[in-house]
């Protein structure tokens, strides 16, 4: 119970600072806006290519954008826990019997649903630039979840980046570090058919392409069950490692 | 009056070995007002932070209002309110999210915590710019958001590690006000740490001295300042030579005179312990004269706190290292 309720008002809390800084959002969006307009005009003629897995070069890479979003909201999931460190906030909630998990929790349900609602304002430029997604509503939803999902693994990453350094500057240096070669090296923006031989063989090994995999399919072709359920061990296995990783991390620093 | 902190034997090592409190004990009574008195490092800082539950202790014993710091920390935290010497808030929220956001942490039903959350901006006279966001508020009402927000769940007893640290005197004065009266008013107990002489004489009931990560001495006020027994007489006078050929030769001299018990060097000059002082400046003036040492100043005081500080830790606090205190308390990771 007092879990949930703590949960609640923390969760209310990230929210609001988060709305009142609009230049966060706005950081986090530009990247991925910026690859729907221009990156998807630039690459437009891809699709004309024999073998191309889609309808159009949008239609293929805004899976891949979705995940590129995810990736850098959840990189300011790991800045605010040091902003918490460094203002002296968190052991300002220490000192009160506020539920320890709540701290976490309350962080990584708000990062979940602020990367739902960036997704869909993703999704819906790539509607109105003329693209959709074929498994309709129930599929929609589905896509939510999974890049919610893979975003709160990602926190995970920042987050105990952030607890072990304590600095900001790493989490950002360390996740951009991460993030291009991951995206780049993933079935995220090119087919896999299209990629050298060795890019491939990292590409099967990146966890991003299972993700994209499974969004692109409900995307593009409809409810393909291996495809998502790989996406979900992948997903899954990675939470458990970042976000227990977190947890440790946390419990040192709160002792 | 009951105890609500009983402390023995506290002893904290850190990691890298420091020993920054080494085996104090002391007791504090429901209602008292104590003061923790001590230079940067001295151990202040690590005491609050056991007995706020933030840190595992390394051996002692602990207890706060009954409860064991180890088994029973979330008993303690419903009914202690801590305030770091950096201003904590969450400059996003407005002054009153930043109350009830507290109250809530504290499980406070919403339409209780709504009247005490007006009550306080109220008395801290924030009600005016209760819904602006506190990132806007001056140094000074930022400092009353943080002790209001400390104050919703009617805590029994505070911690305040030096509270006005930073602050200007006007706005210093405020704070005291405010916690001379929740003291006398709703009788919480108060455990102030400070490195303000003028403070702890102010405030405190009780005070003891920490240096070193030892008590060196406890007692009120009065207390202490009876015991150091002596008045002061600072000295000041004009060199010719090099300093401290004059600084030996103005101890030889006040040496010689009947009554002085203590000769320590302060800033610019010398400060001259004496029972009875007012009677031996005559004495001093006649001495210097004939030595032809210029006497530039003579300050004749009672008993003073950093006397007593002086005493017991051979040093003397400046005013200015004060002001410009560096950032950090029990909230940030810098440890002391």
């Amino acid at each position: 119970m007092t879990l949930i309720h703590d949960t609640r008002y923390l969760f209310m809390r990230s929210l609001k600072k988060l709305i009142r800084n609009p230049i966060l959002l706005f950081f986090s969006l530009f990247q991925p806006i910026i690859f729907l307009l221009l990156f998807t005009q630039l690459f437009s003629k891809f699709a004309s290519i024999p073998d191309f897995p889609a309808e159009s070069y949008l239609a293929f890479a805004t899976p891949g954008i979705l995940l590129q979003n995810a990736f850098s909201s959840a990189l300011q999931s790991g800045t605010s826990i040091v902003d918490d460190l460094d203002s002296g906030y968190l052991h300002k909630m220490l000192v009160t019997p506020v539920s320890r998990s709540a701290i976490l929790l309350g962080r990584l349900t708000s990062d979940a649903f602020r990367v739902t609602i960036q997704s869909l304002i993703i999704l819906g430029l790539a509607y109105l630039l003329g693209t959709s997604v074929v498994t309709g509503i129930g599929g929609l939803l589905l896509i939510l979840a999974t890049i919610a999902f893979f975003g709160l693994a990602w926190s995970g990453i920042s987050l105990a980046i952030g607890l072990r350094t304590k600095n900001s500057e790493s989490v950002f240096g360390i996740g951009a570090f991460l993030t291009f070669p991951l995206l780049f090296m993933s079935t995220a923006l090119t087919p896999l058919s299209f990629m050298p031989e060795w890019i491939q063989n990292v590409s099967n090994f990146n966890p991003i392409s299972y993700t994209v995999n499974a969004v692109r399919a409900l995307m593009l072709n409809g409810y393909e069950w291996n495809t998502i359920i790989a996406a979900y061990a992948v997903i899954g296995l990675i939470a458990v490692l970042t976000l227990g990783a977190t947890l440790y991390l946390f419990r040192k620093v709160i002792n | 009056m009951p105890e609500i902190i009983k402390v023995d034997n506290l002893i904290q090592v850190y990691g890298d070995g420091t020993k920054a409190v080494d085996d104090i004990s002391f007791t504090i009574r429901e209602g008292e007002f104590f003061g923790f008195l001590g230079p940067n490092g001295a151990g202040k800082s690590t005491t609050i932070k056991i007995l706020t539950t933030l840190l595992a202790k390394t051996s002692g014993s602990v207890t706060v209002a009954g409860y064991n710091v180890d088994k029973e920390p979330q008993n303690i935290r419903k009914i202690i309110g801590v305030q770091s010497q950096e201003t904590v808030i969450d400059a996003d929220l407005t002054g009153r999210e930043n109350l009830t956001l507290q109250g809530h942490f504290q499980q406070m039903r919403s339409n209780m915590l709504r009247e005490r959350v007006d009550e306080l901006l109220k008395l801290m006279d924030l009600q005016e710019v209760a819904d602006k966001r506190a990132r806007n508020y001056s140094g000074g009402m930022k400092k009353r958001l943080d002790l209001a927000s400390i104050l919703v769940h009617k805590p029994k007893l505070l911690f305040l590690d030096e509270p006005t640290t930073g602050l200007d005197p006007q706005s210093r004065n405020v704070i005291w006000e405010y916690l001379e009266k929740l003291n006398k008013e709703e009788n919480i107990t108060m455990f102030l740490t400070t490195q303000y002489m003028e403070e702890a004489d102010r405030l405190c009931r009780k005070l003891s001295i920490i240096d070193n990560g030892r008590i060196v001495i406890s007692g009120s006020p009065k207390e202490l300042k009876q015991q150091v027994g002596a008045d002061s007489i600072k000295l000041s006078y004009e060199n010719d030579e090099s300093k401290n050929v004059t600084n030996e030769k103005a101890k030889k001299i006040l040496g010689e005179i009947q009554g002085v018990t203590n000769i320590l060097d302060s800033d610019g000059g010398l400060t001259v312990y004496a029972k009875n002082a007012g009677f031996i400046i005559p004495d001093i003036v006649r001495a210097f004269d004939k030595q032809k040492i210029k006497l530039t100043s003579v300050n004749f005081s009672s008993p003073t706190l950093d006397d007593i500080f002086l005493k017991h830790t051979g040093r003397r606090i400046r005013t200015e290292e004060l002001v410009q205190n560096p950032k950090g308390g029990i909230f940030s990771r810098r440890r002391r």
